[in-house]
């Protein structure tokens, strides 16, 4: 039933290497490709490089060097890949409220269920899909 | 014997006109007292008819008294001796009644010298007498009144000024005694000035030509004290008009005076203790007015000594709080022993105003070397319920003085001002020591509020911190989950279970670990931060921790260096010191910035010294005194996670060792944090401790 979402493009943004690498697993396994970054520099770095547009970023908030609002607002200033949907993904008390500053498509609140991982990036993933 | 043949022939003769004379009563008497005629005034005035009189004896004119004094037969013997008696006396009429006679008795004799009987001549004075009597008992009535007299000096001069007369009032106001005051000229009664100005003689002329003289003034007793009098000076003339001398009255206004003058020492006072009100009111300062209240008692009374005596706590002795004239060494210091003779202990006991009676009282302790002279005391209210007497004050006089009834009202008012400044003071200390607690209250509140921000912030960051590594285990363990159930299926998703475990696994760990630095602020607040202390090489220590940190660094794009003794033994608690390490390098590494950090570890003397430097953001200046506290942190919250405990944690581990942790930093130029250890620990708390652990 997944298998027609898969084969797209995810960037997860994560300072925590444990949790990136997490994701990845769980992404992986549901055939996404995982694109990985450990801030929000390291991020916009990835979208402007990549060679396929991610169809959703997994953002965390708090990360060294550049936090998940400087990414967010230096993704929504370029026009090339401000249209990119951001889920935020937040470990902090009220990630929700942040979310939704940061004008977010959805919010996961850690520790997030390997089920709604799922299914928040099969909504934006699978939409593209048909 | 018949009428005719009894008379004398002469008698016979008498002349008729003496038998009219109804004024006097004018009769014969025989030799031996016989009456032998009677003429008409006799009738009149002795009451008998010449029947009944006429040859009975003359003795029956004479009052028992005189009878019985062998008057009758005297007069005519001195008559007949003396050729005539005259006198005045009472006398008999018929009725019994007195009246009071002038006798005159004259021998008559014949030409040979025989007597031949007596010529008695008797008049009435009875109104005279009486009227006499009058006069002297109005004069005597008058001495007695000028003689009760004692507030007036009543006295007579005569025209040259010279005392003629003295009442008991001038010997009272004068001091001297009639005997030695009558005679002497009144200039003795004027002070030398006025005796130089003429002013006796000039009081007498005045007095003399206008019949009466009257002034105030200043006049000597003997004892030479002067009082102030008011004299009336009276022309005495007979009745010819001519200056028989002066009556002098005068009347000592000495206490009027006195009372004048109390008037202005009262309103003198008043102003006083107005003033020092004043004083008190401006000055918030209790010694400044205390040392006033002493000034203004000293000026306005004229005392020479001054001083207010303070009741020690425990009320039981008075201390010298303040004075004037007093022995200034026995300020604050030499108490005064309160028992029932001391006169401030009475003061205080009677609660009022004194004024004392020196033989009555001790002064007591230093104020003994003060003893004579007067005193007046006066009680100083306390300020609140526990202390109902702040003390007493007291003027002396050095001199002997009658303090009045204003002199100790006026004290009793110092006080009260004093009393009042005390309870001034006591109310402003009331109104800071509220103050004080508001803002202490305040500040707690404010204290409190940080707290629970702290706190709020804490467990914020605590649960972030620990949905970290939860987020990474429930993952990895979900996706093993799934990986297991589907493993029938999807061989190549069960291949990957082994690390998977092993990532979570890894999480788990690193749940325990933020749970054991959650304990750990735990420890340390409850003041339980136990080392296990042992023998090991430190160097090695440093060497391992930092091969650990090599790869996040080169992750983060920092190098990082080690310099270092190749050992370094000591006695320690392993896993705190690599604790405090991996604190100190994972910040560095966090934010370093990715630009070098170096580790330097130096031995010096018996001391290890551990810095850790990197170049990175750096910590402000004003950050830098709270980075060692509980869940701060000087990095925004946002780009750095963490519990905010390291260095609070290390800096408790360190110190429990004995050593200190310091740091020093420049923003955007990095910060170097020092461990300075004592190379055999020593536990700050308690060395014997450490030394039966490290004996362990």
């Amino acid at each position: 039933m997944m298998a027609g979402k898969c084969g797209k493009t995810v960037l997860v943004v994560e300072d925590d290497a444990d949790v990136r690498e997490a994701i990845a697993e769980v992404l992986s396994d549901c055939e996404y490709k995982p694109l990985h970054a450990s801030n929000g520099a390291e991020a916009l770095q990835r979208l402007r490089t990549a060679e396929v547009r991610p169809c959703v970023i997994l953002l965390d908030v708090m990360m060294p060097t550049m936090d998940g609002w400087q990414f967010r607002a230096a993704q929504k200033s370029d026009p090339s890949v401000s249209d990119i949907p951001v889920v935020v993904l937040s470990a902090h008390a009220n990630g929700s409220e942040a979310a939704a500053k940061m004008d977010a498509a959805a919010y996961l609140a850690k520790p997030v269920s390997l089920e709604r991982l799922v299914t928040v990036v099969e909504r934006f993933c699978g939409v593209e899909q048909g | 014997m018949t009428d005719s043949q009894a008379r004398p022939a002469f008698l016979r003769d008498a002349p008729l006109a003496f038998q009219r004379i109804r004024e006097y009563a004018i009769f014969l008497l025989e030799p031996d007292g016989t009456v032998a005629s009677w003429n008409e005034g006799a009738q009149v005035i002795k009451g008998y008819s010449d029947a009944e009189i006429i040859g009975q004896s003359f003795s029956r004119f004479y009052t028992p008294e005189d009878l019985l004094a062998g008057k009758p037969a005297e007069i005519l013997s001195r008559a007949s001796r003396d050729g005539r008696v005259e006198e005045e006396a009472w006398r008999l009429r018929k009725d019994g009644s007195r009246f009071w006679a002038d006798v005159v008795v004259t021998a008559l004799r014949d030409p040979d010298g025989t007597l031949r009987g007596f010529v008695k001549i008797t008049r009435d004075l009875t109104a005279r007498k009486l009227a006499e009597k009058a006069l002297r008992q109005s004069e005597e009535r008058m001495r007695l009144m000028i003689d009760s007299v004692r507030d007036y000096a009543i006295f007579m001069l005569d025209p040259t000024g010279r005392v003629a007369s003295w009442n008991p009032g001038a010997e009272r106001l004068k001091g001297y005694t009639a005997r030695e005051i009558i005679g002497h000229s009144f200039e003795r009664f004027y002070p030398e000035q006025e005796l130089r100005a003429g002013k006796p003689r000039l009081e007498l002329e005045i007095a003399a030509r206008e019949g009466r003289f009257e002034e105030e003034g200043w006049r000597l007793r003997k004892d030479g004290s002067r009082f102030w009098a008011n004299v009336v000076l009276s022309a005495v003339r007979d009745e010819r008009g001519v200056l028989v001398g002066y009556a002098k009255v005068t009347r000592d206004l000495t206490e009027r005076k006195r009372s004048e003058e109390a008037v202005i020492e009262r309103a003198r006072q008043q102003a006083a203790v107005a003033q020092l009100g004043l004083f008190a009111l401006e000055h918030p300062d209790l010694d400044a007015v205390i040392d006033r209240a002493v000034t203004t008692v000293r000026e306005t009374m004229g005392t020479e000594l001054v001083g207010v005596l303070e009741l020690s706590e425990d009320g039981k002795s008075l201390v010298l709080r303040a004075g004037c004239g007093l022995d200034v060494a026995a300020m604050g210091r030499v108490p005064i022993e309160l028992d029932g003779v001391a006169e401030a202990g009475y003061t205080l006991s009677s609660a009022g105003p004194a004024h004392l009676d020196e033989r009555r009282f001790r002064m007591g302790g230093f104020l003994d070397a003060h003893r004579g002279g007067s005193r007046v005391t006066a009680l100083i209210r306390g300020s609140d319920r526990s202390r109902e007497a702040f003390g007493v004050i007291e003027a002396h006089s050095r001199t002997e003085r009658a303090f009045g009834e204003d002199a100790v009202n006026f004290l009793q008012s110092v006080a009260n001002v004093i009393a009042a400044a005390l309870e001034r003071r006591s109310m402003e200390e009331q109104i800071r020591i509220a103050e004080q607690k508001a803002v202490e209250e305040r500040a707690r509140a404010s204290q409190v509020r940080e707290a629970l921000r702290e706190r709020d912030e804490f467990i914020s960051v605590a649960a972030h911190e620990l949905r970290t590594p939860l987020t990474a285990l429930q993952l990895k363990l979900q996706t093993v989950e799934r990986g297991l159930k589907m493993g029938t299926q999807k061989p190549a998703a069960g291949s990957s279970v082994e690390p998977r475990l092993e990532g979570a696994l890894r999480q788990t760990e690193r749940l325990s670990l933020l749970v054991e630095r959650l304990l750990d602020v735990t420890r340390i607040a409850a003041g339980r931060l136990d080392l296990a202390l042992e023998t090991f090489d430190l160097a090695a220590l440093v060497r391992q921790v930092a091969d650990d940190f090599r790869e996040p660094a080169a992750r983060a794009g920092s190098e990082l260096r080690l310099e270092g003794p190749q050992a370094l033994q000591g006695c320690w608690d392993r896993l705190r010191l690599e604790q405090v390490l991996v604190n100190l390098l994972s910040n560095a590494v966090k934010y370093g910035a990715g630009r070098p950090i170096s580790m330097r570890v130096e031995r010096a003397g018996e001391r290890i010294r551990i810095a850790v430097t990197d170049q990175g953001i750096g910590i402000a200046q004003a950050d830098l005194p709270r980075i060692f506290t509980r869940f701060q942190r000087a990095a925004p919250l946002r780009n750095y996670g963490g519990l905010g405990l390291g260095l609070y944690i290390a800096k408790h581990i360190v110190e429990a060792h004995g050593g200190r942790v310091e740091v020093s930093s420049r923003p955007e130029h990095g910060s170097t944090f020092v461990v300075d250890l004592p190379i055999v620990a020593v536990r700050a708390a308690g060395p014997e401790q450490a030394a039966a652990r490290v004996r362990a």
